[in-house]
């Protein structure tokens, strides 16, 4: 019936509720998609722990009301408050530097009432402060430009460096520089970039690298190095992964997460569980999942009428999916471990809201189109 | 130039904003593929590797300690069993901070620093990933408390295991022994067993995986791969830190054999009890002459060997360690003179070597002397007993002249032969492997024990039993079956029967008997008749202790000199020291014509022989003689009460 009564009103459908709630039903499905098996691998990896859910839930929940928020508000007016947003973020930055608390040796909250990170702001400020530089220039930039934006971007990456927490600051330079590639930048200087990269690898081991992050490299290439202390996560996951086979063990009955030989099974480790349980068929509906949410957000990207949005939302998405890259690859062998969740995943605090907002500002794209066009 | 700025190719930008989109999307799908390879290799190619890794993570093999045979007396009274005690136990692999663990631990109950100490040392010195006892014998309100708490102490357990518990406790320890801790060295020297025979004796390291105590002595240690049994195994599913989920497969372990001894409870504890009461230290060694089987084996002072289980505290040990030593096991280790009670043995010898007859009379001044000698070796009975005795009186009178006199006409080479034919010198084969041997004289032993030549004084007192010759309370016990067998020695054997299960399987020994030649049967027979008239008025020995007997016994007493006599003193018991006063042994077998028992007495410092050790050695026959009539009363009464027990059940 519900069916019958959608294609019957497709003349209407954007006049529909959800339209004017500004929320876009295709990305919306996706991420509610992989919000319940989100909730399924949980239930598993947290030893069906009711208590586990339901603190999740109510992480999602407050997710979405965090995106429906967002929603609300038009490009337009984020591109006019995106200046203030990234000024305040590097205030912050700035103050976790010199006042921040310490959590495991590293200084990334403060406290104003609510303890946050401040980074967390910087993951939306930095494109958004890219995207505004950008949405007036006509494009591609020009060099004086390009360096301008390149500043934007390493200002804030390398006060989180100093944090310090390398893989977060990763993401913010990437979400910037992907604001900077979708403006147009010339291929030639991408190749320059890439090739001044390799360069720099040997001095950032040399001199900017601390020994732990040092230590993780290492142990990656060589998890036998020391297979009960950091290299014994990367080793328990691939045979957690491993043994998951084709059709995986069944839900519940993963016998690396049920008898605790997977560490972290609830949070960064989580791919684990799930393909130990589920094995590959399950991991290729995640991927194709999380490659649904990424081309409905392309293709939102691709509607959008304004530069800024444009930038700002196709930034978002690929940052997104650097997120599922780098987790998966990690558990999976491939990177180094580095301490980021798998998005919409992982149970967790933080980085859930960000993501949505993330969403949120995507919804608000494909909703504030002036309809007149089509 | 402001204008030239702002001017925008929305046409282009568009086309190459969506240029760069496909660019990206491409890229994506490209890490996806990555990503996917990735965990193809992982989930198809290299599955097989991953499950048996996962696999290897979460089963393991462990062993199961087979269950410990019981040791029964010959009427199926259990002597030895297993009982659960409850122990604090650590893995140390699997600790985080053992010095934090302990004074947790500490604070919740009472675990003594020796306890900790003796901890580590095991830990230091055993092998890995193996629990150890931090503390044993835990109280049911110390396992309660642990058990809530236990969520604390990643690494210690509570486990029940089945310990050696020995009811009749000090009555049976000298003979049942006790176990201990398995020690490093006990496992290498399995190992080197297992090299040297190899064969399947079933001592052996991955026989005793699950195992932490084996028989330190007496049968336990003899018998202990008869006892122990074989290890089971179990496939188990365990988590992280290694506590089980779920058993997966089980290979039963074969428990151990259980053992029914010849040893009569009874009797053994009316022979301890005999001693009791007269605060005696010393051995009885009671035997079956038609067996060679142990009715009874006492070494008073004795311990409680319930003490050990889960180990004994310093202080306690040290209790045991005193002047008395309980922890000496006299029937087996201890070597005595034999003193008189030899004389029938060496009559014996003396008429079958024909250098006396049963008509050889001697003079019995109350001394001897060696001809061109002045030494005088003393009779006993200062003024002697008579000028014309012969071996039969000699023996029933415990006349020692004679026996100087016959010792010089047997020489010490006989003595020796003779002597060993009756099994001194030697083991008796009793199964267990700390019996000591004594000391049989002869002239190899004294030129390489005492680096001299013999002298013919020498064998002037070995006519007596004393001087060099020591034995054991089970060899004499063993030379007294011997006349009451008409010369058959049995190898003596505590354990009757095998049993696993319903199957019986008798006790074999090796070398079950020997044949001593007897020559004319009136020899034996007028050595047995002397040994009666020990017994008997008017003048043997032990007549006072054994007149009234409700049954005929043979028997020769004896009193042993601890500290030698100047030729000028006089032996009186007041001026010594205790520890120098004179042992009491008695020797004998009853009844006369039939023999049952056979029996060895020594009491340690007790005085003469026929006053004090052979009214012990009436109690003990009289405790195994008579009770006959009172066991059938007892067996009535019984089988009564059996009777009321199946009606209750009925009435269920």
């Amino acid at each position: 019936m519900l069916t019958s009564f959608n294609q019957s009103n497709t003349h209407k459908a954007k006049n529909n509720l959800l339209w004017r709630l500004h929320i876009d039903a295709p990305l919306l499905l996706g991420l509610l998609a992989l919000m319940c098996f989100s909730l399924l691998v949980i239930y598993s990896a947290g030893g069906e722990n009711l208590g586990l859910i339901k603190r999740q839930m109510m992480r999602l929940g407050a997710g979405l009301v965090v995106m429906l928020v967002l929603a609300q508000i038009s490009p337009r007016t984020l591109r006019q408050w995106a200046p203030v947003g990234f000024v305040i973020g590097i205030g912050f930055l700035l103050a976790v530097l010199f006042f921040g608390e310490s959590s495991k040796g590293a200084q990334r909250w403060i406290n104003i009432g609510i303890r946050f990170q401040p980074s967390e702001i910087m993951k939306l400020a930095v494109p958004m402060m890219v995207a505004w530089y950008y949405a007036e220039k006509p494009l591609p930039p020009t060099f004086k430009q390009l360096v301008i934006g390149l500043v934007i971007v390493a200002v804030p990456t390398i006060l989180i460096m100093k944090q310090p927490d390398l893989g977060t600051s990763l993401l913010i330079a990437a979400s910037g520089l992907f604001v900077i590639f979708f403006a147009g930048i010339r291929w030639r200087y991408i190749l320059g970039a890439l090739a001044a990269a390799l360069v720099m690898l040997p001095i950032m081991w040399y001199f900017v690298m601390h020994d732990y992050q040092k230590g993780r490299v290492l142990t990656f290439l060589n998890p036998e190095r020391d297979p009960l202390g950091s290299g014994y996560h990367i080793i328990q996951s691939q045979i957690a992964i491993g043994s998951g086979g084709i059709y995986g063990k069944g839900w519940l009955n993963g016998t690396q997460s049920q008898l605790e030989f997977l560490p972290e099974r609830h949070t960064d480790f989580i791919f684990a569980v799930l393909g130990e349980e589920f094995g590959l068929t399950g991991i290729l509906i995640l991927l194709g999942l999380y490659l649904f949410v990424i081309g409905r957000g392309i293709y939102i990207s691709l509607q959008g009428q304004e530069t800024f949005s444009r930038l700002l939302g196709a930034s978002l998405i690929l940052t997104f999916f650097v997120y599922i890259f780098v987790n998966i690859g990690m558990v999976s062998g491939l990177l180094p471990v580095v301490g980021l969740p798998l998005p919409l995943i992982s149970y967790g605090g933080t980085s859930i809201v960000t993501l949505m907002a993330g969403f949120g500002i995507l919804m608000s794209i494909q909703t504030h189109r002036r309809l007149h066009s089509t | 130039m402001y204008k030239r700025q702002a001017i925008k190719d929305v046409g282009k930008e568009t086309s190459m904003f969506f240029v760069r989109c496909i660019v990206a999307l491409l890229f994506v799908v490209i890490l996806m593929l990555v990503l996917i390879s990735r965990q193809v290799k992982l989930q198809v190619l290299d599955h097989e590797k991953y499950q048996t890794q996962s696999e290897n993570n979460r089963i393991s093999v462990r062993p199961v300690a087979p269950v410990r045979g019981l040791i029964f007396d010959r009427n199926g009274i259990l002597l030895a069993q297993n009982r659960s005690i409850f122990a604090l136990e650590v893995v140390p692999e699997q600790v985080e901070d053992m010095q934090m663990l302990i004074d947790e631990l500490q604070s919740l109950m009472q675990v003594s620093d020796e306890q900790v100490a003796k901890f580590q040392e095991q830990v230091k010195f055993r092998p890995k990933f193996k629990s150890y006892i931090l503390k044993s014998n835990l109280t049911e309100k110390e396992v309660a408390l642990f058990s809530v708490n236990q969520h604390r102490f990643i690494g210690a357990s509570v486990e029940a295991r089945l310990e050696r518990y020995y009811p009749y406790a000090g009555d049976l320890v000298h003979v049942l022994g006790r176990m201990g801790a398995i020690t490093e060295k006990d496992l290498e020297k399995m190992d080197q067993k297992d090299l040297d025979e190899n064969q399947d004796v079933g001592l052996t390291r991955q026989n005793y995986a699950a195992t932490n105590k084996m028989g330190k002595l007496g049968l336990e240690r003899y018998y202990e791969d008869i006892l122990h049994g074989a290890v089971g195994s179990e496939k188990v599913e365990t988590d992280v830190r290694g506590r089980v989920v779920r058993v997966l497969e089980k290979v039963e372990p074969i428990s151990g054999k259980d053992i029914y001894l010849h040893l009569d409870l009874d009797l053994q504890k009316a022979a301890a009890d005999a001693f009791k009461e007269v605060g005696a230290r010393g051995a009885v060694v009671a035997v079956e002459p038609s067996t060679g089987g142990v009715l009874a084996m006492v070494s008073l002072p004795t311990y409680d060997p319930n003490l050990f289980t889960g180990g004994i505290s310093s202080a306690e040990y040290k209790k045991l360690l005193t002047a008395e030593r309980p922890l000496y096991n006299r029937a087996v280790q201890g070597t005595y003179s034999p003193a008189s009670t030899i004389k029938p043995h060496l009559a014996w010898l003396g008429l079958q070597q024909q250098v006396i007859t049963e008509n050889t009379r001697i003079a019995d001044p109350g001394w001897f002397s060696l001809p061109n000698s002045e030494h005088r070796y003393r009779d006993w009975k200062p003024w002697g007993h008579g000028a014309t005795m012969g071996v039969l009186q000699s023996v029933v009178q415990s006349c020692d002249t004679f026996f100087y006199d016959l010792a010089v006409r047997l020489g010490i080479d006989n003595i020796y032969q003779g002597m060993f034919k009756f099994g001194f010198g030697q083991k008796t084969g009793l199964d267990i492997v700390e019996e000591k041997i004594g000391i049989l004289p002869s002239r190899e032993w004294k030129k390489t024990a005492r680096k001299q030549p013999w002298y013919m004084g020498d064998t002037v007192n070995i006519g007596i039993g004393q001087g060099f010759w020591t034995v054991t309370p089970l060899q004499l016990a063993n030379a007294t079956a011997v006349i009451a067998n008409d010369g058959i020695r049995y190898q003596l054997q505590l354990a009757k029967e095998f049993a696993q299960g319903n199957m019986f399987e008798a006790n074999v020994p090796v070398e079950s008997y020997h044949q001593i030649d007897t020559g004319d049967g009136s020899w034996l027979d007028l050595i047995k008749d002397s040994m009666y008239k020990v017994t008997q008025p008017p003048l043997g020995t032990a007549r006072s202790a054994f007149g009234d007997a409700g049954y005929m016994a043979a028997g020769k007493t004896g009193t042993a000199q601890v500290k030698s006599i100047a030729q000028d003193e006089e032996y009186d018991a007041d001026k010594l020291d205790k520890k120098f006063h004179d042992n009491a042994l008695f020797i004998g077998y009853a009844p006369y014509d039939n023999p049952q028992i056979a029996i060895a007495v020594i009491m340690e410092n007790a005085g003469g022989g026929g006053g004090n050790a052979a009214p012990i050695a009436r109690k003990i026959m009289d405790a195994y003689l008579l009770k006959e009539q009172a066991s059938s009363a007892v067996q009535n009464a019984q089988s009564m009460h059996v009777q009321q027990q199946g009606d209750l059940t009925h009435a269920d």
